[in-house]
């Protein structure tokens, strides 16, 4: 008899265990990780396409959003994200929107859970196509013309996914489908935030576009903060 | 059956059994005139067993002896009496006012080869000579595969997949490419007889097989010794056929194998055919595929361009665009599958059967259908899971037929939902986007040019046109659309639009007809004038002998019309380009080109002609050519890149040309003779020479890297005469006089009883 209730002690345990790696962890007990993402060397001037149709919409212009890069070299729109992180990833408050306005991407890096409906809007009033570059996903390309506002498309298995359209060969972005809860996305200065990560040791990982990814180890304490600087720059 | 007891009904049966033989037994069909001929001799052999006899004759002549006297046979008299002349007229019209047709080519089909050659310093005797490849038996096998790459690299595009010369270039060519699975071509050859035509090519042929057009490069450049023994020991182990051997068969003299080229053979297939399709009704419903029975007729038919491990990266592929298809991503292109869906097993069986307009991808009906299925299984194989669900077929809506309003309202859709952006205003495949688009693989791609919808990759058919809007095309730029227009019913509108833009092919011809006009003839190609004159179409190939070569050739046909005036000959092209451009080293374009070439000694009626090529050290040819940078221009020609452009007094052509919406028009003025004897001139009703070149620059096609089409022939028609107006009704008279005179002659019992 013990030895069975010492088995479900041990489940139960077990079971929390894997669930404090999720929301379930009480706010008190969970730590966080704040950061920055800097990019090291000379920022690369960015690749500057000259627009050659629809220039009423698109401007004359356009300037590539590859790598962006801010105040003290803080790197916008990396990826960081907790390697081995486990559960759902929570329902968003607000439905994600992938906006094309102005012929870019709105925003160039766009990070939802796996299984939730996207709106992909068409504020431009002129035809996009919406074509995605990917494997785990069924490969995605719709035309949007100007009379179709909204488009919602669902993706359902985690994967990094490349957007284009190729109505206007420089717009590109991403879609990052989430795993799991732990996701951040660097500000225009760099600095990101995750939160309710259980005490322990962490392998923390940033992705970036054209940068690649990097991993370090992190220690977590419950109730405070712990630093993590990733440095990317061209290898 | 009495009456086949009648000498006469015997007759009228033995030469219609005689002519229907003759006319529909007969594969290929013979010309008119030699069935014309056989017929005069059926009639005289009928005319002869009919008199063998006094009795017979009689018998023969009395129906007509009856029609032409008894008074109850008058109203069948009056009628054959008017029938006959109106018949003889009408023949007197077609003859007087006959198409001219190119001139017969009677030629030696495999002339003796010389005796020796020199093949790159060395001397090769032909007659006795042996592959010497085949001394080493222990590598036959090895030798086989290194063939195949040298054919798939060099010889494909014209001879073929299937080796039947019907490869992505033949259609540009009169006389088509060899087609090595037929009986009559390399079965009957000794290799070392290939070995000659291979290395020397249509200008190595010698005297006797003159006029030749054959666009057959010289390979000895090329090509080593080996290359050719091996592409020789490919084309015997493909086909099937074994070598003629010295031994067993000294060569016939040539003058026993003279040939007319449409000269054929008496079968009775026309009566099994039909027949035979009665009996096997084509299945095509679905079969489960056997994965490694696909796998033996992949590693032969398809490896060596879609790759060993089906990643579309076989020996051949590097030459080819569109790039052969990678296996490995489950991602297709021509589908029924919902957008995002991998394609059904038939729709991979209809690609395989079918082909793939407009690339190198051929139909592979040579395969049996079994096979085909075992094929689709073996290639969903290389996909790892992408097949592992059922594909969701995409539903259309329900069938809108073509009619004004439903035309009218796809092109209203086509402008709303931007479909110019890629395939131009006009659909010609020039839109702003067209030179960025991108396959997923990174390869370029080329939007389709609408106006030519026997190029579409998935057919030209309105069903087939809605389901590709539907559907979308993965894997490349074109997106799905079921979800993008306004009302469902909206794709049959835009399919039914773009199917009105050319609702079929051209057809090509292989004689350009010139008509006399008077007056001035304008300059300026848009001028209404020129829509008044009927186009000949000729189709254009790439050049793939002198590097660099051109394997994809951009422009593929042009329009031609032309007509001439006492003084001049002019000459207006149409030809699709998505882009204009000039040369400019920094966006590395060059200037966009069109040249009509003749034979430097021209207004000679034909008998030997300059290789197709711009002709070579002996036999130069003249060029009249456009550029975009400098317009009009004439030149000589002693070979590709060998061209001294005429100087500026010397330069007699002047013209213009006009782009608009992907389309070129250019009008080239020449006048018809100059003093200079030697010069280009254009006498009326003779079958001159002329063949056409052009060059997308936008598409870095340039000097060598240009299409071409083989010699045809340019006429300048007799002017319009009143002769097919007045020789009928004379003929008609005459033939009513001698009815009268034959009807006085049975009335005075002349003919007996």
């Amino acid at each position: 008899m013990l030895k069975w209730v010492s088995v479900l002690c041990a489940g139960v345990l077990a079971a929390a265990l894997i669930a404090g790696a999720s929301t379930l962890v009480a706010a008190q007990d969970a730590g966080s990780i704040v950061g920055e993402v800097k990019f090291s060397g000379t920022p690369p001037a960015p690749k500057v396409t000259k627009v050659n149709k629809d220039n009423q919409v698109c401007g004359d212009e356009k300037r590539s959003e590859e790598v962006i890069v801010g105040a003290n070299k803080g790197l916008q729109n990396a990826v960081v994200s907790l390697v081995g992180a486990k559960g759902p990833a929570p329902k968003p408050a607000r439905k994600p929107v992938l906006d094309q306005k102005g012929c870019v991407f709105a925003p160039h890096v766009l990070v939802v859970p796996a299984g939730a409906d996207v709106d992909i809007l068409n504020s431009d009033g002129i035809l996009h196509n919406i074509h995605t570059v990917s494997t785990a996903n069924p490969s995605l390309n719709k035309a949007q013309p100007k009379f179709k506002k909204v488009m919602t498309e669902k993706f359902d298995k985690p994967e990094t996914i490349q957007l284009r359209c190729d109505v206007h060969s420089w717009m590109a972005g991403w879609l990052v489908v989430q795993a799991h809860p732990q996701y951040a996305l660097s500000d225009a200065s760099g600095a990101f935030k995750l939160d309710n990560v259980p005490p322990g040791k962490h392998k923390v990982e940033v992705w970036h576009e054209t940068l690649g990814k990097m991993t370090q180890e992190v220690e977590v304490k419950a109730g405070a903060p712990s630093k993590v600087t990733f440095e990317l720059g061209k290898k | 059956m009495s009456w086949l007891r009648s000498k006469f009904a015997q007759a009228v049966l033995a030469l219609v059994v005689a002519f229907v033989l003759f006319r529909f037994a007969i594969r290929p069909p013979v010309p008119w005139t030699v069935v014309t001929l056989y017929m005069a001799i059926v009639l005289v052999a009928v005319l002869v067993y009919v008199s063998s006899d006094s009795d017979s004759w009689r018998n023969f002549l009395a129906p007509i002896r009856s029609t032409l006297v008894e008074d109850s046979k008058r109203p069948v008299r009056v009628g054959v009496m008017v029938l006959i002349p109106l018949v003889v007229g009408y023949y007197a019209y077609t003859q007087a006012a006959a198409r001219i047709e190119a001139p017969a080519e009677l030629r030696a089909i495999h002339p003796a080869p010389p005796a020796s050659i020199s093949f790159s310093g060395k001397t090769f005797d032909i007659q006795g000579l042996d592959n010497p490849l085949r001394k080493d038996a222990a590598n036959l096998g090895k030798y086989v595969a290194e063939g195949a790459v040298i054919y798939i690299k060099n010889c494909v595009y014209c001879h073929g997949d299937n080796l039947d010369g019907a490869g992505p270039f033949a259609h540009a060519f009169s006389p088509p490419p060899a087609n090595f699975t037929d009986a009559g071509t390399i079965a009957m050859l000794q290799e070392a007889y290939l070995f000659w035509r291979i290395a020397k090519g249509g200008p190595g042929l010698p005297k006797e097989s003159k006029p030749w057009n054959s666009v057959m490069p010289a390979w000895e450049d090329k090509l080593s010794a080996e290359d050719i023994w091996k592409v020789i020991m490919f084309l015997y182990d493909a086909t099937g056929y074994q070598p003629r051997r010295w031994e067993s068969h000294a060569a016939p003299a040539p003058s026993q194998r003279v040939g007319a080229r449409s000269g054929g053979a008496f079968s009775l297939a026309f009566l099994a055919a039909p027949l035979g399709r009665v009996l096997a009704p084509p299945t095509e419903a679905q079969q489960p595929g056997d994965a490694a029975q696909g796998k033996v007729i992949y590693e032969k038919k398809c490896l060596l361009c879609h790759g060993e491990k089906g990643d579309g990266n076989g020996p051949g592929a590097p030459m080819l665009d569109p790039k052969p298809r990678d296996f490995t991503k489950g991602r297709y292109k021509v589908r029924t599958s919902a957008s995002g869906q991998p394609p059904t097993d038939s729709d991979l069986f209809r690609v395989i059967s079918d082909g793939m307009p407009g690339t190198s991808m051929p139909a592979w009906k040579v395969i049996s259908e079994t096979d085909r299925w075992n094929l689709v299984a073996y290639v969903k194989s290389f996909a790892g899971g992408a097949f592992t669900i059922a594909p969701k077929a995409a539903e259309l809506p329900k069938e809108v037929a073509a009619s004004k309003d439903s035309i009218a309202r796809g092109k209203e859709m086509f402008e709303a939902i931007e479909c110019n952006k890629c395939h131009g205003n006009a659909g010609r495949g020039d839109g702003p986007s067209a030179p960025e688009l991108t396959d997923d693989w990174g390869n370029p791609v080329r939007p389709a040019n609408l106006t030519k919808p026997w190029l579409f990759r998935g057919g030209g058919s309105s069903r087939q046109v809605a389901t590709r809007l539907a559907t979308g095309l993965m894997g490349t730029p074109m997106p799905a659309f079921i979800d993008s227009v306004e009302k469902p019913e909206d794709i049959w509108h835009v399919a039914n639009y773009v199917q009105s833009l050319r609702p079929s092919k051209p057809d090509y011809v292989t004689v350009l007809q010139a008509r006399a006009v008077a007056g001035g003839i304008p300059d300026d190609p848009a001028a209404p004038f020129w829509a008044q004159q009927p186009p000949a179409n000729f189709s254009l190939a790439g050049q793939v002998i002198v590097d660099p070569r051109n394997f994809n050739p951009s422009i593929d046909g042009v329009a031609v019309q032309a007509v001439y005036s006492d003084t001049e000959i002019a000459f207006h092209l149409t030809w699709d380009d998505p882009t204009f451009s000039k040369s400019d080293p920094k966006a590395k374009t060059f200037a966009d080109q069109m040249a009509l070439q003749f034979p430097a000694k021209a207004g000679k009626e034909e008998t030997e002609r300059p290789y197709v090529l711009m002709g070579d050290g002996s036999n130069p040819v003249t060029l009249l050519r456009w550029t975009s940078d400098e317009g009009v221009g004439e030149a000589t020609a002693w070979g590709i890149g060998k061209i001294t452009p005429k100087l500026a007094d010397a330069v007699k052509a002047v013209g213009k040309a006009v782009f608009a919406d992907g389309r070129y028009r250019l009008v080239i003025k020449r006048p018809r003779a100059t003093k200079d004897h030697d010069e280009l001139a254009f006498p009326v009703g003779r079958f001159l020479s002329v063949a056409f070149m052009a060059w997308d620059g936008g598409a870095g096609e340039t000097e060598s890297r240009m299409s071409f089409s083989s010699w045809y022939f340019l006429r300048l028609e007799e002017p319009a005469s009143a002769t097919p107006y007045i020789v009928p009704p004379v003929v008609a008279l005459l033939t009513v006089a001698l009815e009268l005179l034959v009807f006085r002659g049975a009335r005075r019992g002349a003919w007996g009883e």
